[in-house]
């Protein structure tokens, strides 16, 4: 029998599948891996010192850039935590718009984990299929606030614009789409039986191990744990919609696909309710031109499309944050990144990089 | 919305740690708490069925110039409650136990806490810089901070302090 040596490969930081610049020193006994380390670092800009030297409303843009895929989520998240420091009370038709803006965000997130999860499985195809849809939720995007991923939309106090009746509009003709959507990707992906050999049963994350590496999002509960904090918080509006938190099974690649394709159905029903029951009234509350929120601190957080999103502000009473910082789910979930690949083959790395759907931007801040 | 922790509970922890200390005027009052006692109150809040805070949301350090500060918001998923936790620490040495004792998925947020901010934590598996280079000296959250010049010197990129500016 030949004799094998271990043998340390580095997957990254520019290899098209690790989806931006995480780098995995994967170690290897011949096919099958024994080891994985994520490197990380080579996207960090210091997001959290740069917000120290600008004033709170200019640190919105910042959190944007953050998980650059669902910007929506993460202004909400910082803005909520500002509110939350310096007692605003934000208007219940923006609270609605908030809502409506974010959820149409976490679906076009999933769009891109869709797209390039397939990609990564072979399929360029599922890609086009699943940017195809994102595009229409970025076009409803352009025409809220004129930026399409980027949006800045959300501001302290409330969003920076109504919502016009071209959006109400369009939105409503993409919610009456969602259905035919996940039809499609039912019949191109999840019937497909390659896909299926490929993600059943590979990298499992057992419910014990979810909690040891204090996953959130839909990682933790494709294992089967019923935690999102949009039930548990009920933050903004989230209170007032009747809503499922679709739950996997085992914690396999296939559950945290299946989560996330339901997830889409369910961010869907929300928009409607939003939609139907969108109140009438100011979209921005009074908020003070110089805002000094009092000497303290607060702690926000809010279920962005990657788990737990959290805000710690530290105010000293100036026009600046003392500190901000900031806790990101992708990073926390990447502890999971060496159970997922020990004792799977090289190729199912690939799988497990793709579905547990980090996103540079916010690993490294 | 998840509650505060009770202010009788947090009597109770008062009465168990002699060094714990909380602002019973204030609205959501951290419980202040030596760093000698720091892992034992922890492993109480964690392990006591009546607490069981099982998830440790946000970890963080913050620079007071005269003290670090190290913040734990911890969350029990059972009862839906919330508690701060916090510890001083002194500006020429921080250090402080590892929460990868009770809660191991807090690895990488310490690793972060002592890259960005110069935390020591003791009994951790594997304190290395996680966002800043290997060899980086210097910690950038630090509020008296001053930002390394990159030069390359035989073909590897080193860090190098300014020459002060006239």
């Amino acid at each position: 029998m030949a004799q094998t040596e271990k043998f340390v490969l580095n997957m990254g930081p520019q290899h098209p599948s690790t989806h931006g610049v995480l780098q995995v020193q994967v170690e290897l006994d011949g096919e099958n891996i024994v080891g994985a380390t994520p490197v990380m670092g080579y996207l960090h800009r210091g997001i959290e010192k740069l917000m120290e030297s600008r004033t709170y409303v200019q640190c919105v843009p910042y959190t944007d850039r953050l998980d650059y895929v669902s910007a929506m989520n993460n202004n909400l998240g910082f803005c909520m935590a500002v509110e939350k420091l310096a007692n605003i009370e934000v208007p219940r038709r923006a609270e609605y718009i908030r809502v409506i803006c974010a959820e149409l965000n976490r679906i076009a997130s999933h769009h891109v984990f869709i797209g390039s999860l397939t990609n990564d499985l072979g399929s360029a195809t599922g890609m086009i299929y699943a940017f195809r849809d994102r595009e229409k939720i970025l076009d409803l995007f352009n025409i809220i606030c004129g930026a399409r991923m980027t949006a800045h939309y959300i501001r302290i106090g409330g969003v920076a614009a109504d919502a016009q009746e071209e959006f109400l509009r369009d939105t409503q003709k993409f919610i009456d789409y969602v259905p035919a959507m996940l039809d499609e990707y039912d019949r191109i992906f999840t019937g497909n039986e390659i896909f299926q050999a490929r993600m059943q049963n590979t990298s499992i994350i057992t419910k014990e191990d979810a909690l040891k590496y204090s996953m959130s999002g839909p990682n933790i509960r494709a294992s089967g744990i019923d935690y999102d904090i949009r039930k548990i918080d009920k933050y903004g509006a989230y209170g007032d919609f009747d809503f499922e938190i679709p739950l996997g099974k085992q914690g396999d690649n296939w559950d945290r696909y299946i989560v996330r394709l339901k997830e889409i159905q369910q961010s869907a029903n929300i928009i409607q309710q939003a939609l139907d029951n969108l109140p009438e009234g100011p979209y921005m509350a009074k908020v003070p031109k110089v805002l000094k929120p009092p000497k303290g601190d607060a702690y926000h957080r809010v279920e962005n499309t990657r788990g737990e999103l959290g805000f710690y502000i530290v105010s000293d009473g100036s026009t600046k944050p003392y500190r901000v910082h900031i806790r990101r789910p992708s990073i926390v979930n990447l502890q999971a990144l060496d159970t997922m690949c020990r004792g799977m083959l090289l190729a199912d790395a690939v799988t497990a990089f793709a579905t547990i759907d980090p996103l540079m931007g916010e690993v490294d801040c | 919305m998840g509650t505060y922790f009770e202010i009788d509970k947090l009597e109770l922890l008062k009465a168990q740690f002699d060094t714990a200390e909380f602002d019973a005027e204030a609205n959501e009052p951290a419980i202040y708490i030596g760093k000698e006692q720091l892992l034992d109150l922890m492993k109480v809040l964690r392990e006591t069925p009546t607490y069981s805070f099982d998830r440790m949301s946000c970890l963080t350090a913050v620079d007071y110039k005269e003290y670090f500060e190290m913040v734990y918001c911890l969350y029990s998923r059972r009862f839906d409650k919330w508690v701060t936790v916090k510890v001083k620490l002194d500006h020429d040495n921080p250090e402080v136990e590892s929460m990868t004792q009770i809660w191991e998925g807090t690895n990488f947020e310490e690793r972060e806490t002592y890259d960005l901010m110069g935390i020591k934590f003791l009994h951790h598996p594997d304190l290395r810089r996680i966002l800043m280079p290997d060899n980086y000296d210097g910690h950038p959250l630090q509020k008296d901070f001053v930002p390394l010049e990159p030069r390359i010197e035989g073909g590897v990129l080193t860090w190098h302090k300014q020459k002060s500016s006239s």
